[in-house]
């Protein structure tokens, strides 16, 4: 479902991502940690080229896009495989809830707008907005504008949905509501990558678990590998350093 | 109209009209001095709402801002001296040079006025409040704290206003001051050269705009130098 | 010299009739402006070779060089140069069949222009980065972006700069009377000059247009709220 080989890129001479090489497959959870700085959101933002890689290819779905080469069109192509939940969510700020979800729907699948309009009511059902059609994203709380988010990625039928953060910009009272609906999708079998900070979430939720440090991925395996028997340093100190406010306890019981 | 283009008039033109660039200069120096003055005393009067002034204040700027400079102009150029004559003060044979002045800085006073009571309005109310809290006055913690705070933020569109002041001034010649464009028309009247004056004009006038410019752009960085830059976190 | 109130208000139905010359040397050159700032302004943002160097010169020389200058280069320059041209090519065309309004409009088109661009690329840029990201997310081109999503949101937040400009050009448009246009303050010229009242005929003329200030401003005002309905939020 994603293919990336060899993505390089740099911000100013900087070296941000310094080679990654990744296979998801269909229906795969893939969580992304690791600390600020490394890497994480370009990652994410280079699988739909809202930051273009100076080197490597990149697949998502059929459309694959050598860097070097990439013509407008097949960025074009190559974003219409995925859709994406921003940190600060990046809702239309001029359209209400239902317009929002219907946007996508409208300009890139080219549904007639009744269509799409029951298209995005059933999506906004999804994630517990049925009753906020009409508000603007300005008249929602946070966690309800990141379920619009959500609705809207959802309601474009993506092959992979990239979540960034998607509930760092929360106050804490409203991240659980968010990341219930986040599970939810998930056992759908929706192919995602979820770059997150919040640790027992990822554990809970995805396939398999990637840590970057440096721009590099320094170790991959299942939430139980990662989390329970790290093989790097580097990642053994970054979960010491995170969890701590995890009960162990809580993670031993979850480990058998 | 004219005669066939000759640019190489434009070499003798400038320096010729720019010996009258002093009576510009002179026009817009007054006019924003007096328009300071009158500028900040009307929106110290909007800000603290002086019963009866402060409804004046409002008049005159909403009649500033609604009509042309050209009508403004005209009106105080006939009607200045019909009103002093009510008080038996003939200033008939003042000199025209001095109604643009008292035009462009009732015209400035409004301009600023604007300027400077949306910039003490956008002074953070929590500095009064510091300022009361070290012991401060009303009037210590207005002088002390807020304005200058105000006139900070005020510096840019007091910038602009006054560069738009200074193109206005090419409108004094319409009741026949002598400045660079009352020359200009002497020029074309001598030498049916229009294009050729008016293109040396606009010359002397984008170069004094853009000297206003940059003077304004290192005077903001200077005063705006104490203040922390925004760094923002890349996400 | 004393003042004749009466006189006011004959001046004032009489400089009236000039009303229609007014707006259409305001709103003509609006409307051709807001295509050609609109132009720049996209020209300027995306940085287009060749055409940037051109666009950010125009802008800031017809932003450094007061209107008037704009109305006469182009009231001397351009008859010059159409004589040339329609020389040249045997056109048996000339200049001086054309009416000066024609001169007038093409100045304060040229002039609306350049205030506009500058409104629209503040506007734009004001739009956050966000706003374009979460279109492309969707899988919308920059064109579809732009027009769908970017633009609406500058159109909307540009409207108080909007009825500046608007409001700016209304008053510009008194300038027309130096080349004889017979504009609201043309009109209260000629008044003024047969009827020897000129305070009279200024302050009516004045007053047509502080009235067409006080409306443009509360449609503006009610235009606004309405536009941006959107951005006052209810919570947060
Ligand atoms: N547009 C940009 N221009 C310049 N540098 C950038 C840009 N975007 C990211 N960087 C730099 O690239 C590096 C990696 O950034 P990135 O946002 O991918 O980190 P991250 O892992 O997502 O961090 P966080 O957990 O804080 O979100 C950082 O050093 C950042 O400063
Ligand atoms: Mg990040």
């Amino acid at each position: 479902m994603i293919y990336l080989k060899d993505i390089r890129k740099s911000f100013n001479q900087q070296p941000v991502l310094k080679g990654i090489n990744l296979k998801v497959g269909k229906g795969e959870v893939v969580a992304i940690l690791g600390p600020s700085g490394s890497g994480k959101t370009t990652l994410l933002r280079c699988l739909n080229f809202l930051d273009k890689p100076d080197e490597g290819i990149v697949q998502v779905g059929d459309v694959q896009v050598k860097t070097k080469k990439a013509t407008k069109r097949e960025i074009l192509s190559l974003r219409r495989q995925s859709a994406m939940v921003f940190q600060h969510y990046n809702l239309f700020a001029h359209k209400t809830v239902l317009e929002n979800v219907m946007e996508g729907l409208i300009v890139t699948k080219k549904y007639k707008k009744t269509d799409a309009k029951r298209e995005s009511e059933l999506m906004l059902k999804k994630v517990g907005l049925e009753d906020k059609h009409h508000h603007y994203p300005s008249q929602l709380s946070g966690g309800q504008q990141q379920r619009v988010g959500i609705a809207r990625a959802l309601a474009l039928n993506p092959q992979v949905i990239l979540f960034d953060e998607p509930t760092s910009a929360l106050d804490p009272e409203l991240v659980g509501e968010v990341l219930s609906v986040i599970k939810t999708i998930a056992q759908e079998g929706i192919t995602m990558v979820i770059v997150t900070h919040e640790m027992s979430f990822a554990r809970e939720v995805s396939d398999r678990v990637l840590f970057m440090d440096g721009g590099v991925i320094v170790e991959e395996g299942s939430p139980l590998e990662i989390f329970n028997a790290p093989k790097e340093e580097r990642t053994r100190q970054f979960l010491n350093r995170i969890s701590r406010d995890i009960p162990i306890p809580y993670l031993e019981e979850k480990a058998n | 109209m004219g005669k066939s283009f000759d640019p190489s008039l434009i070499v003798n033109f400038v320096p010729t009209l720019i010996h009258y660039l002093g009576v510009t200069l002179q026009i817009l120096a007054a006019s924003v001095s007096l328009g300071m003055i009158l500028g900040i005393t009307a929106a110290i009067l909007r800000v603290f709402r002086i019963p009866i002034l402060n409804q004046f204040v409002i008049l005159y700027i909403s009649f500033i801002r609604g009509t042309p400079i050209l009508i403004q102009l005209f009106l105080v150029f006939y009607g200045l001296p019909a009103i002093l004559l009510f008080i038996n003060i003939d200033i008939s044979r003042m000199e025209a040079l001095y109604f643009v002045i008292i035009t462009y800085a009732l015209s400035n006073g409004a301009h600023f006025a604007e300027i400077f009571r949306g910039a003490i309005k956008a002074v953070d109310h929590g500095q009064t409040e510091a300022a009361y809290s070290v012991g401060m006055n009303n009037g210590q913690s207005f002088r002390r704290i807020v304005l200058p705070q105000a006139i900070r933020i005020a510096f840019p569109n007091i910038a602009n206003a006054i560069i738009g002041s200074l193109k206005d001034t090419s409108l004094a010649f319409t009741i026949g001051v002598m400045d660079m464009m009352g020359r200009g028309e002497t020029l074309i009247a001598a030498t049916a050269h229009g294009l050729e004056v008016y293109l040396s004009l606009s010359i002397i006038y984008y170069a004094v705009v853009l000297l206003f410019e940059k003077i304004f752009r290192l005077y903001e960085n200077r005063i705006n130098r104490h203040q922390a830059v925004n760094v923002s976190a890349a996400g | 010299m004393t003042i004749d109130i009466l006189f006011i208000w004959t001046a004032f139905k009489e400089i009236l009739k000039a009303l229609p010359t007014t707006l259409f040397l305001t709103i003509l050159p609006l409307f051709a402006g807001f295509l050609i700032g609109l132009a720049v302004a996209l020209i300027r943002i995306y940085k287009v070779k060749y055409l940037s160097g051109v666009a950010n010169g125009y802008v800031s020389f017809f932003r450094g060089t007061p209107i008037i200058m704009h109305i006469m280069l182009i009231y001397f320059g351009l008859p010059l140069l159409i004589d040339q041209i329609s020389a040249k090519f045997d056109w048996g065309f000339q200049s001086n069949s054309i009416p000066i309004s024609l001169f007038v409009l093409t100045a304060l088109s040229l002039s609306a222009g350049a205030y506009l661009s500058e409104i629209f690329r503040s506007g734009i840029i004001s739009v956050s980065n966000g706003q374009m990201e979460a279109a492309y997310s969707i899988g919308m081109n920059t064109f579809q972006a732009m027009t769908r999503i970017v633009l609406p949101q500058a159109m909307a937040q540009s409207i108080p700069n909007f009825t500046n400009i608007f409001i700016g050009f209304l008053h510009t448009s008194s300038i027309a009377f130096i080349v004889s246009q017979k504009e609201i303050t043309g009109a209260a010229n000629i008044v003024a000059s047969t009827n020897l009242k000129f305070l009279e005929s200024f302050i009516a003329a004045g007053f047509i247009y502080w009235g067409l200030t006080i409306m443009a401003e509360g449609l503006s005002f009610f235009i606004e709220k309405k536009a941006t309905a959107y951005n006052r939020g209810g919570l947060q």
